[in-house]
């Protein structure tokens, strides 16, 4: 049993610490939220530089041969100052359908997206479809159009690519559709998180290429299956500054004559916040230090549950013993929140995911 | 004891359903079913409508216009405004300077304020916490000098809810800081056009406008504005916050929202089978309509208590606590049901041009529970109001 990173794991956890330490603070992070794109152009640029968005990809496809274990540690980092540069839908969720995709030329687009020169959104959810990927009314034709409504596509605004899930024949597959395409149209919206997001239109859309027509379902899955090892280290990040933040403000805030961390009520209420993160950390270390595909999938799912679950009470913990500061919009701590309440519903609720576990 | 109404409540009851559906605005219902927000004037004209059929002062003594229901009858009262989707009556007045006035002020005072207050004329806000004194209220430092037959404020007041739409403010106020922090403040009504107040936003993690910063420079108020006597402020302000507590719990309202959720479930699919049918879903609301029957006992036996002559005391710890973990609880739910649908920022600033996929619903469901992690702060915190119950509940 190992359960050490090696040496360039550590490297990289080291730089991406440290952007995110020197370069990222809370009023950085606002001014990418509130500006056009949602995200720092300019950060997305570095991280193309660092070498970042070439890390889940194989070498022959121009990326860095990391697995799910760089993305984690660097996910957990993003978490601790809620990063909002589109990491997740670009690279994770689009790059990891393309990566295990037989689109002809997916080398380029992978090229252009480790370059950082395009972005790429995946849209499968519909809706009032619900969670299960294959509950989709979208049908790719014999030739190549597509028709329906998708919704939720993360970075949807930002996204120059759309790989567009959808039923094909007897079976499921992706069409890639340029933005702007003839008959196909974006709805652009925030979400509470700060993030960007939208719905994508299309009406008798050509694609451009309709690929992996016979295992589409499958490749989507495990896409999905790596975001939500993406998401829970990142609500581990963020748990661990919530509690932090946690620390500092009540040791800072005197009420009755002493600092409010000094009521024992409340040291319980921070040591369980502490708890949760560190137990959250101990079963994603068991998610993935587990090589047997099927163990793997099924813990999976229970980290879903584990962390979202973790991740909403640590984030409300955070609020409520920052009192009426922790709900101004003006305070980090409620931007901690939100984000862990979106991560706690992406991919499906913790109901969802505690069935998932039982079932699988 | 039983729990059934008698044919004259039913009657009552038919009365106040057909009150609403006369004189309900109807705008405002439309409102309020989609989940917009009220102008100012839409609030009091709902007031008002209210004021006019004479049901304003239904927690009040009828010497001073009160409707002299007893407690099952301002039960059922409000448990049909909050069932038709209401708005709530915004308490500032009628449920905490009032009892204050009634019970401490002069007689001059209650000519000039109650009526007003019972016919929503005015609309007040409360100066109460500080950036300082939060938890620890007491410690506040917005201070009074008296001039003449004046005081002069001067300092700062904060999370005043609406403040941006009020007439009037009672604010606590430090006029003597020798002595006990408890001894020395002094309870002052303030006309809000007075020159030297300033109202100053405060933006909410839902995105909202609701709560204010108050500031004080140089603000004249004449002395006849202190209720009772100077220096007993911190009395007044407990007795007003025990009436402030006993009326955040909401049971009536949870439960409209609660079978509005269980008629949506019927319609919500996160797999193959609507969530009406999904076994954590029917044991989240089963011990969800549990808890609220006991919550909504407690808040009867308090009614009945107060209908015997009884001021709310400590007990209402109770209300406020379990009152608000449950209205976090259910906005949790909600945002549960919307899953990622739920995602798009419905909230005051969120798109007013776009048509998004997602229901309204859905959308407000996040903005809500964000401004629901509120109600366990304010009023006194959740981990106050267990300390006032160890307390003078328990006697610990």
């Amino acid at each position: 049993m190992n359960l050490s990173y090696t040496d360039e794991q550590n490297l990289l956890r080291d730089s991406v610490s440290k952007f995110c330490g020197s370069d990222y603070d809370f009023e950085t992070r606002m001014k990418s939220v509130n500006s056009e794109n949602g995200h720092n152009p300019e950060h997305w640029k570095l991280f193309a530089e660092l070498g970042w968005l070439a890390i889940p990809f194989s070498e022959d496809l121009g990326g860095l041969d990391g697995g799910d274990v760089d993305l984690s540690l660097m996910f957990e980092e993003f978490g601790k100052s809620i990063v909002v540069e589109p990491y997740l839908a670009n690279v994770v969720l689009s790059g990891g359908v393309l990566k295990r995709s037989d689109l002809e030329n997916k080398a380029d687009l992978i090229e252009q997206l480790i370059a950082g020169e395009k972005q790429i959104s995946l849209a499968n959810y519909e809706p009032k479809k619900g969670f299960n990927l294959d509950n989709v009314e979208c049908e790719i034709s014999d030739d190549g159009t597509i028709s329906g409504l998708k919704t939720t596509v993360l970075n949807a605004p930002n996204a120059d690519s759309f790989l567009v899930f959808g039923k094909h024949q007897s079976s499921f597959a992706f069409a890639l559709i340029s933005k702007g395409a003839e008959g196909s149209k974006v709805t652009p919206y925030k979400t509470y998180d700060g993030f960007v997001s939208g719905d994508l239109h299309l009406e008798n859309c050509k694609a451009e290429a309709v690929f992996s027509k016979s295992d589409a379902l499958e490749i989507l899955h495990q896409a999905i299956l790596e975001g939500i090892i993406c998401v829970s280290s990142e609500a581990i990040g963020a748990m661990e500054t919530c509690y932090k933040l946690t620390i500092e403000y009540t040791q800072q805030r005197e009420q009755f004559g002493q600092s409010l961390s000094k009521f024992q009520a409340l040291q319980h209420r921070m040591v369980d916040m502490f708890m949760e993160t560190e137990f959250s950390k101990s079963f994603l270390l068991k998610v993935l230090a587990t090589d047997d595909v099927n163990e793997r999938t099924k813990l999976i799912y229970g980290l879903k549950n584990q962390v979202a679950k973790a991740g909403k009470y640590v984030g409300e913990e955070a609020v409520q013993l920052h009192g009426g500061m922790g709900v101004t919009e003006e305070m980090s701590v409620g931007h901690y929140l939100k984000r862990l309440l979106v991560i706690t519903n992406l991919f499906g609720s913790n109901d969802y995911f505690l069935d998932k576990y039982i079932e699988s | 004891m039983d729990l059934n109404f008698s044919k004259e409540d039913l009657e009552f009851r038919d009365e106040v359903r057909e009150f609403l559906d006369k004189e309900y605005p109807k705008h405002i219902k439309e409102k309020m079913n989609n989940g917009d927000e009220l102008s100012r004037e839409e609030i009091v004209e709902w007031h008002k409508a209210v004021a006019k059929k004479g049901w304003m002062g239904h927690s009040w003594p009828v010497e001073h216009g009160g409707t002299g229901w007893d407690a099952t009858k301002v039960y059922i009262y409000l448990r049909e405004l909050a069932l038709a989707g209401c708005p709530t009556f915004v308490p500032f007045g009628l449920q905490m300077v009032a009892p204050v006035i009634w019970t401490f002020g002069s007689e001059e005072q209650k000519k000039k304020f109650l009526p007003r207050i019972l016919n929503f004329d005015d609309w007040w806000c409360q100066g109460y916490s500080e950036p300082g004194s939060g938890s620890d209220l007491a410690s506040l430092k917005c201070k009074a000098v008296k001039e003449g037959d004046e005081y002069v404020l001067n300092g700062q007041k904060t999370w005043t809810t609406l403040g941006q739409h009020a007439d009037w403010i009672f604010v606590l106020v430090r006029t003597d800081d020798s002595g006990k922090k408890q001894e020395g403040i002094t309870f002052i009504l303030v006309d809000m056009k007075t020159p030297g107040i300033e109202v100053k936003p405060i933006i909410t993690i839902d995105g909202d406008h609701e709560v204010n910063e108050i500031w004080f420079d140089n603000v004249r108020v004449p002395a006849e504005n202190v209720v009772g006597e100077e220096g007993q402020g911190w009395t007044y302000a407990k007795f007003l916050l025990f009436h402030e507590r006993s009326s955040i719990a909401g049971a009536p309202n949870m439960r409209r929202v609660l079978n509005s959720l269980k008629i949506k479930a019927k319609n919500t699919y996160h797999t193959d089978k609507p969530l009406s049918e999904d076994k954590n879903f029917q044991s989240k609301v089963a011990q969800f309509e549990l808890d609220l029957d006991a919550l909504e006992m407690t808040e009867l036996r308090g009614l009945a208590a107060m209908r015997e002559g009884k001021s709310p005391g400590a007990e209402s710890s109770l209300l406020k606590i379990k009152g608000t973990e449950l209205q976090q609880r259910i906005s949790t739910l909600a945002v549960e049901m919307a899953g990622h649908e739920g995602m798009p920022y419905g909230g005051p600033y969120g798109f007013s041009d776009v048509e998004v996929a997602a229901t309204k619903s859905d959308q407000i469901s996040a903005p809500k529970y964000l401004n629901f992690r509120k109600v366990t702060i304010y009023g006194g915190t959740n981990e106050i109001q267990k300390n006032i119950i160890a307390k003078a509940v328990l006697g610990i």
